[in-house]
């Protein structure tokens, strides 16, 4: 009698954890998949799982990766931000602004660390006004942020005359930025980096468990005397930040500030945190998991792009994994 | 249905979706397939490159050994890039290209050359020449063409080179909006009393040229010239000045060309617009110059090749309308 219970206990802790881990057994699974669809090379090898494309892979998810991060902790606290892909295209803007039409008369290395500093410095800003607006008001997140992303993308385009601003390839700070931060392996260890510095601060820190609590049972938290304004005036002023950096990598990686950039990206980021099994009512969650869902849905589009898919096809598809993956994942008991 | 069940289901699915989803393009006929050519489109969405896809398709069909596959970038940088990334890893023996914005597609150009990948660059151009060749169309002389057909219009109606000009802009910063503008203004310029007394951006797009020239209708009293620059814009101000009754009062100029029912050699057989440019598609030039690249390893293609466009009117309307039926 005690040892079918202690089988089935045991049990009940590996289903228990594999139901965790459900989005990297999708994750898995999609790999294997890849594996099994991808095209062959001359030589006979695997395309998919040439060093090269794997990296691609990497790199090509970075943007909205270093964006997830910042939105796991906006959902984890019940909240939406829908002004993300608005800031990157502002924070592409101000930067191609200061690289290309600022002459300070410094050292490439300085220029270059202004620049990104105020592009990034902007972006937190309006992640902050976001933030402190919601509290202050009591405007619904979507709402706030819905205005946000109209008024933030207005702004750019304003700013810019609608023009786009080339960032070049001859040899002055601009272009010097553009090989270096547009570099695979930089950018890949920029949104390694983030990820690593987020994951800490989501579960070995003291703000982490707040944020959890919060998202959880706002009502409770409050009663318990956590700071709740702090918490989601930095959660979204963090959003800002990395939605700031990733405007960085991708005015790097396009050459060009754009106030047209990013439109629609919100919506693929929130799919990538999503996937990767966090709550959109809030508290439940995990870097780990948003990191997981990023990566199913870059290696969906290498292995559809592999395979030279139709762009519309490749839509319906994505629509239907993100339905499978929330559908999966519904019934999760809360840890 | 217990989580277990749950999560069966939805392996089982994504399994078939991606199966048949790959499968369905990737599997070539027996030893039929030897050349793999890939077209990084900017944007499906707009009816000049859906009518490049269009034909791009035809043609190539007609080559049972060229495996030909349409990449849609949907008019986002980063996207057309990371798509042609994805492309250069499968040594396609050509890439053609039809870059979405300047900058952004240079770097990655660059890099399918260094690939030894052949690439055409096809009707807008790119910071630094990192390709095979550069298919292009003249639009300094498209405007050129604009500016004379309205000073010969003008001196027919007023016996002198004079009048109102309602001009409609695409894209600010694209090639061919900057050199359709300047073409017909450097025509423009040595008549002084040829006015342009409004200049609006719509973006190409029809329905906000409708807008803009109700704001034109408006504010003048007298227009004797609407000049788009492209027919979808020369259509929406006709519309606009047929609702008030205006349309008799001036005459409507376009680029595009397009043949079939949509395009705009009908509406000048129509009577809508009564002159239009041909812009050509420059598909036919890619397909012929890209054959040569796949099946001669000796061609060597010029850096450069420029189409020749063609002024629709009423006299020849009729006549090229039949030949683009084919």
């Amino acid at each position: 009698m005690g040892m079918t219970r202690q089988i089935e206990s045991a049990g009940g802790r590996v289903l228990g954890a594999l139901s965790r881990l459900q989005s990297i057994v999708g994750l898995i699974l999609i790999v294997l998949l890849s594996i099994v669809l991808s095209p062959k090379a001359t030589d006979g090898s695997i395309i998919f799982l040439h060093w090269g494309n794997l990296t691609d892979v990497l790199r090509q998810m970075s943007v909205v990766g270093v964006m997830a991060l910042g939105m796991t902790f906006v959902i984890l606290t019940g909240g939406i931000d829908l002004s993300v892909g608005s800031i990157l295209a502002l924070s592409t803007c101000v930067l191609a602004t200061l690289l290309t039409q600022w002459q300070p008369g410094l050292d490439y290395g300085w220029h270059i660390a202004i620049a990104v500093g105020a592009a990034v410095g902007a972006s937190t800003l309006v992640g902050l006004a976001n933030g402190y607006l919601i509290f202050r008001l009591g405007v619904p997140p979507f709402i706030m942020t819905l205005a946000a992303m109209i008024g933030i993308r207005g702004l750019a385009k304003w700013l810019t005359r609608n023009a786009t601003m080339d960032i070049g390839f001859g040899q002055d700070a601009a272009a010097v930025f553009a090989r270096s931060i547009g570099d695979k392996t930089a950018t890949i260890l920029v949104f390694l980096s983030l990820a690593v510095i987020f994951w800490v601060v989501l579960t070995r820190t003291v703000l982490g468990r707040y944020v959890r609590a919060i998202g959880d049972n706002e009502q409770a938290a409050r009663y318990s005397g956590l700071p709740i304004r702090r918490v989601k005036v930095w959660a979204y002023a963090m959003m800002g930040l990395l939605s700031g950096v990733a405007g960085v990598l991708y005015a790097a990686q396009t050459n060009q500030g754009d106030p047209n950039a990013g439109s629609g990206y919100e919506l693929d980021v929130i799919a990538a945190v999503v996937i990767g099994g966090t709550s959109l009512s809030g508290g439940k969650g995990s870097i780990t998991g948003t990191i997981v869902g990023t990566t199913i849905m870059g290696v969906l589009t290498n292995i559809l792009g592999l395979n030279n898919i139709d762009s519309n096809v490749q839509m319906m598809t994505k629509a239907v994994i993100i339905i499978l993956a929330v559908w999966v994942q519904k019934h999760r008991k809360a840890d | 249905m217990s989580n277990c069940g749950r999560v069966l289901c939805a392996a089982v699915v994504s399994v078939t979706l991606m199966l048949g989803g790959c499968k369905s393009s990737s599997s070539p006929t027996e030893g039929a397939r030897k050349f793999t050519v890939i077209f990084s489109q900017c944007n499906n969405a707009e009816p000049y490159r859906a009518a490049q896809n269009d034909l791009m398709t035809r043609l190539w069909a007609q080559y049972p050994d060229v495996q030909f596959s349409i990449l849609d970038a949907q008019q986002d940088d980063k996207k057309q890039i990371d798509q042609i990334t994805t492309a250069i890893r499968q040594k396609p023996d050509l890439l053609i290209v039809a870059p979405n914005q300047r900058a952004p597609l240079t770097r990655v150009m660059g890099e399918a050359m260094r690939a030894d990948i052949p690439v055409i660059c096809l009707e807008r151009d790119i910071v630094e020449p990192h390709y095979t060749t550069y298919i292009r169309c003249d639009n300094y002389a498209i405007g050129k063409m604009a500016g004379q057909f309205i000073v010969e219009h003008l001196k027919k109606k007023y016996g002198a080179p004079k009048g109102n000009i309602v001009q409609l802009q695409g894209l600010l910063g694209v090639e061919a909006e900057i050199n359709r503008n300047n073409g017909a203004a450097d025509v423009l310029k040595v008549y002084p009393d040829i006015k342009y007394v409004h200049t609006a951006v719509a973006d190409w797009i029809q329905s906000k040229a409708k807008d803009r020239m109700i704001e034109a209708l408006n504010a003048n009293p007298q227009i004797d010239i609407v000049y788009a620059h492209n027919d979808p814009m020369a259509i929406g101000a006709y519309l606009a000045a047929r609702e008030k009754s205006r349309e008799k009062e001036m005459i409507f100029i376009g680029v595009d060309g397009l043949g079939g029912e949509q395009g705009g050699i009908k509406k000048v057989v129509d009577g809508v617009l009564a002159a239009t440019f041909v812009y050509p598609l420059c598909v036919d030039k890619a397909v012929e110059i890209g054959n040569s690249i796949l099946r001669n390893k000796d061609f060597k293609p010029q850096k450069e090749y420029v189409m020749t466009s063609t002024a629709v009117t009423p006299e020849n309307a009729a006549e090229l309308l039949k030949k683009t039926a084919n």
